[in-house]
């Protein structure tokens, strides 16, 4: 079974939203779906929520190109409540840019475990969360 | 007698041939008539005509003198009147004037106890008269002589006997004559060493065996006297020079009589020449030191003297060499004749002598350097007639010379010599060169003609502080100044300072050099510098536009594309129509944003590909009312208070559209990120930073945290808050312009109190 796990969606981009709930729902992927549309609402979600290991989630899809906070400013702050959380939450950086830096800059972060180019197909997606229970 | 003579004819005629010979008249007066009744040779004594009377009276007017004349009469008179007779010599004038001594002898025949008849005898003695005059004066003069002091004077007779002792003897030798005479032996005044080198010499002289020859006698014998120099003991014992004459003294007979010396003290004499060997060794001994010689030239008699280191310095020997006037010429260089034969026309010319220096060569072919130096002896009608001078071997002095100048000429710089008071004292080509002047009109000159800054100033205010830093600690200064060249064009020059310590004081050399070539060079590698530095700038740029494109294709490309994939996968798959509805409002919003993302996109590419074609002057303040009309909206709605201050900087040369975009994007971005709590209040001012138009666009709205969103703030679609509005395009593209036309825009901001926006725009 892939549907008891938490899936966090942190993107600005409406469309993508739309989109990527829709093929996790289609696939059926997930227990519940946060969708927040930039950085700073996630964390304050987590920072609510870090003893909440049921509203917590699982996995996390991190768009870097937001308002606000983007994605690597989310990292900076979600490293320092981490050692809080008592919960594996798996993160991997979402983002259309196909830069090198942006994907060097992203493995740099030992916080992120992958860097995905948009857009994300759903197989992909469905072997992401699949591996999470591994 | 009388009688007997007129009675007998010719005794009469025999006595009166003798009374011709000796010139004797005789005379006998008339007592009657007081008239004279002469002979002829009385008349002819007196000059007077053969019959011609005298009166008694005439006799005392012939007289010379009016005494004599008196005398005579009292004579005649005692023996016309008493017959007193007399015999006296008389001075008289004839009648033509002649002046004759004549002896007038008075006779008087007495007959009981009256004078009867009075006669008498007239001779001219005047040549007798002169002789015995001539004797005394002889007399007087070698008594004075011999009795002087200043000359002494010994006669010894045959038996070595003193005859005569003189005052001046007396005076030189300190014995009296009269004890010389008396007992002194001639001999003890004599050293035995001087009179056996006397005997020696003399015996050489006339070839007679010396152990045999008396030496006094023998002169007599060859009748010569000797004359030289001999030391006397005096009687006090002491030691007295003196030349001393020896003359032999003979008889008519030629029979030796005995020897007579003069001798005078030459103590004096003998300092003086003992000073002047002295002295004469002393300059011999300068000459040698100083390599110099002195010489003489007689111009008239062309006679040429050198001394003894002038011998040297042309290396001749003086006992064999004799120098005439053409032997100084035959030494001179060949080289340097012309030259030296100029200086002494010259010389001669103008009676004046400088000094020259020239090259001599020597027999065995060395060449030398001399100096000559003189003066010219003038006679009392200015006339030339000797020149007395030096010549000084300067072959050593002129070679270092030489080496100095070869190494002030080698030196790759303008050199030149300066004194404490700036006077130029050497300058080397190099200089002439540089500045254009020649040596001649450089010399003496200050050195403020080449370099006007005052680059000695530091020796100069602050008392030789230059010189003692650069003398105890070898300093060399090096600054950089503008030299001044002979047609006063400035020149860039680098200068040396070094001090030179000589006898004659301090001297600096200066070494100048030009270095016109490497400000060009510095010149231009600034200017390439600058040039690369804006290429590099421009650069920066374009790799950074470059970077905002590859940044603006990874997102705002390609995410709307990713979504246009992604909805179209939906789409695709998707039966349901409303499923299909809803995807394609989905698509029409993508589309929308990828048509807006696009037009964007173009239109920076073309803001930043090349600057608008038209640039105009335009007011700030129009710019801001047009602003302002197209925000009337906002402006009312959010009750914004707008104030400008252009007045520093009222206009600027810029686009049109640029300048008002920028001016709308700024306004209306700072109203539309106003602060909820506060009026919004915008404040525009325009003024001069480094020359550089600035514009100032001040708020008081919500901030941005620079810290955290710096450097995406003028990025495309970059949107800092959660504004429905917010589209990030407007900075984006005020960025854009603003660099198009040169310009840099950057922001302050405090979050909850406002934001900066400062543009320099050209």
């Amino acid at each position: 079974m892939t549907n008891h796990f938490n899936v966090c969606i942190i993107d600005d981009d409406d469309i993508y939203q739309f989109t990527i709930v829709k093929t996790i729902k289609a696939l059926d992927l997930a227990k519940k779906i946060m969708v927040f549309s930039d950085g700073e609402q996630a964390l304050n979600f987590m920072l609510d929520n870090l003893k909440n290991n049921y509203d917590l989630p699982d996995v996390i899809f991190l768009d870097n190109n937001m308002p606000i906070m983007d994605g690597f400013q989310f990292m900076e702050e979600y490293t320092k409540v981490k050692p809080q959380i008592d919960k594996k939450i798996t993160v991997y950086m979402v983002s259309s840019s196909v830069d090198p830096v942006d994907i060097e800059r992203a493995n740099s972060v030992a916080e992120i475990n992958g860097y995905i180019i948009k857009p994300i197909k759903p197989g992909q997606l469905k072997s992401i969360i699949e591996s999470l229970e591994v | 007698m009388q009688k007997a003579i007129q009675e007998n004819p010719k005794v009469k005629h025999t006595l009166e041939r003798i009374n011709g010979a000796a010139r004797v008249g005789i005379w006998e007066l008339d007592l009657n008539t007081n008239l004279y009744d002469t002979d002829n040779i009385t008349c002819d004594i007196l000059d007077l005509h053969i019959n011609q009377k005298l009166t008694l009276n005439d006799c005392y007017i012939l007289s010379k003198y009016k005494y004599a004349g008196e005398e005579m009469s009292l004579l005649m008179s005692n023996l016309i009147n008493k017959g007193v007779e007399f015999d006296t010599e008389i001075e008289f004038v004839t009648q033509l004037g002649n002046i004759i001594w004549a002896r007038k002898i008075g006779l008087a025949d007495v007959e009981d106890g009256i004078v009867k008849r009075v006669y008498g005898i007239f001779q001219d003695v005047t040549s007798i008269k002169e002789t015995e005059r001539e004797l005394q004066s002889t007399n007087s003069e070698l008594s004075s002589i011999i009795n002087s002091s200043a000359v002494a004077i010994v006669s010894i007779n045959r038996d070595n006997n003193i005859k005569h002792f003189n005052s001046g003897a007396e005076k030189l030798l300190g014995y009296t004559a009269k004890e010389a005479i008396a007992s002194l032996d001639p001999q003890s005044l004599l050293l035995p060493e001087q009179v056996y080198d006397f005997k020696l010499d003399l015996a050489k002289l006339y070839n007679k065996n010396p152990d045999k020859i008396q030496p006094f006698k023998e002169l007599a014998k060859q009748n010569k006297s000797d004359t030289r120099e001999w030391t006397f003991r005096k009687k006090n014992g002491d030691l007295v020079p003196v030349e001393l004459s020896l003359t032999p003294l003979k008889n008519e007979e030629d029979k030796h009589l005995g020897i007579l010396g003069i001798f005078y003290d030459i103590t004096d004499r003998k300092k003086a020449e003992s000073e002047l060997i002295q002295k004469n060794q002393i300059l011999n001994y300068a000459e040698q030191i100083t390599m110099m010689g002195n010489w003489r030239w007689d111009m008239i008699t062309a006679d040429i003297y050198w001394s003894d280191n002038m011998y040297s310095i042309f290396g001749r020997d003086r006992e064999k060499d004799d120098v005439v006037f053409d032997t100084y010429f035959n030494y001179i260089h060949p080289e340097d004749r012309d030259k030296v034969n100029n200086f002494i026309t010259k010389t001669v010319n103008d009676k004046k002598f400088t000094d020259v220096l020239h090259r001599i060569v020597l027999d065995n072919g060395s060449v030398r350097t001399v100096h000559l130096l003189g003066e010219l002896v003038l006679d009392d009608f200015g006339e030339p007639t000797h020149m007395i001078g030096t010549c000084q071997d300067v072959t050593q002095l002129r070679m270092a010379e030489i080496k100095f100048r070869g190494l002030l000429e080698s030196a790759p710089d303008a050199m030149i010599i300066v004194d404490e008071n700036g006077i130029i004292q050497i300058s080397n080509k190099q200089t002439q060169k540089l500045f254009g002047y020649t040596s001649l009109e450089l010399d003496k000159k200050p050195v403020e003609l080449l370099i006007p800054e005052k680059f000695m100033h530091t020796y100069e205010t602050n008392n030789n502080n230059f010189f003692t830093t650069a003398k105890y600690n070898g300093l060399e200064k090096s600054e950089e100044f503008y030299g001044v060249n002979n047609k006063g064009e400035k020149i860039p020059i680098q200068i040396n300072l070094s001090p030179l310590e000589t006898e004659e004081g301090l001297l600096i050399s200066v070494a100048i050099r030009d270095i016109t070539e490497q400000k060009q060079a510095e010149y231009k590698i600034l200017k390439s510098k600058e040039r690369l530095e804006v290429l590099t700038d421009n650069l920066l740029n374009k790799n950074r536009q470059l970077a905002d494109f590859a940044h603006i294709t990874s997102h705002n490309l390609r995410a709307p594309v990713s979504n246009l994939n992604s909805l179209l996968g939906f789409y695709n798959t998707s039966e349901d129509e409303e499923d299909k509805a809803v995807l394609f409002e989905k698509f029409e919003i993508v589309v929308g944003h990828l048509t807006e993302t696009l037009d964007t996109l173009v239109e920076a590419l073309k803001t930043s590909n090349g600057a608008p074609t038209e640039l105009k002057k335009l007011k700030f303040e129009d710019a801001l009312l047009k602003t302002t009309e197209i925000l009337t909206g906002e402006i009312h709605e959010t009750g914004a208070i707008i104030k400008s201050d252009f007045t520093n900087v009222p206009a600027i040369l810029y686009s049109k559209v640029y300048l008002e975009s920028i001016f709308l994007n700024l306004v209306s971005n700072a109203l539309k990120y106003r602060s909820p709590d506060r009026t919004p209040e915008i404040t525009l001012k325009s003024f001069l930073v480094r020359n550089r138009v600035t514009l100032t666009v001040e708020d008081n709205g919500l901030g941005i945290d620079l810290e955290r969103h710096g450097h995406k703030l003028f990025g495309l679609n970059k949107v800092f808050h959660r504004h429905p509005q917010a589209k990030g395009i407007g900075l984006f593209m005020t960025k854009v312009q603003i660099e198009s036309l040169g310009g840099i825009i950057t922001a302050e901001s405090t979050v909850n109190k406002g934001t900066t926006f400062i543009l320099t725009l050209n």
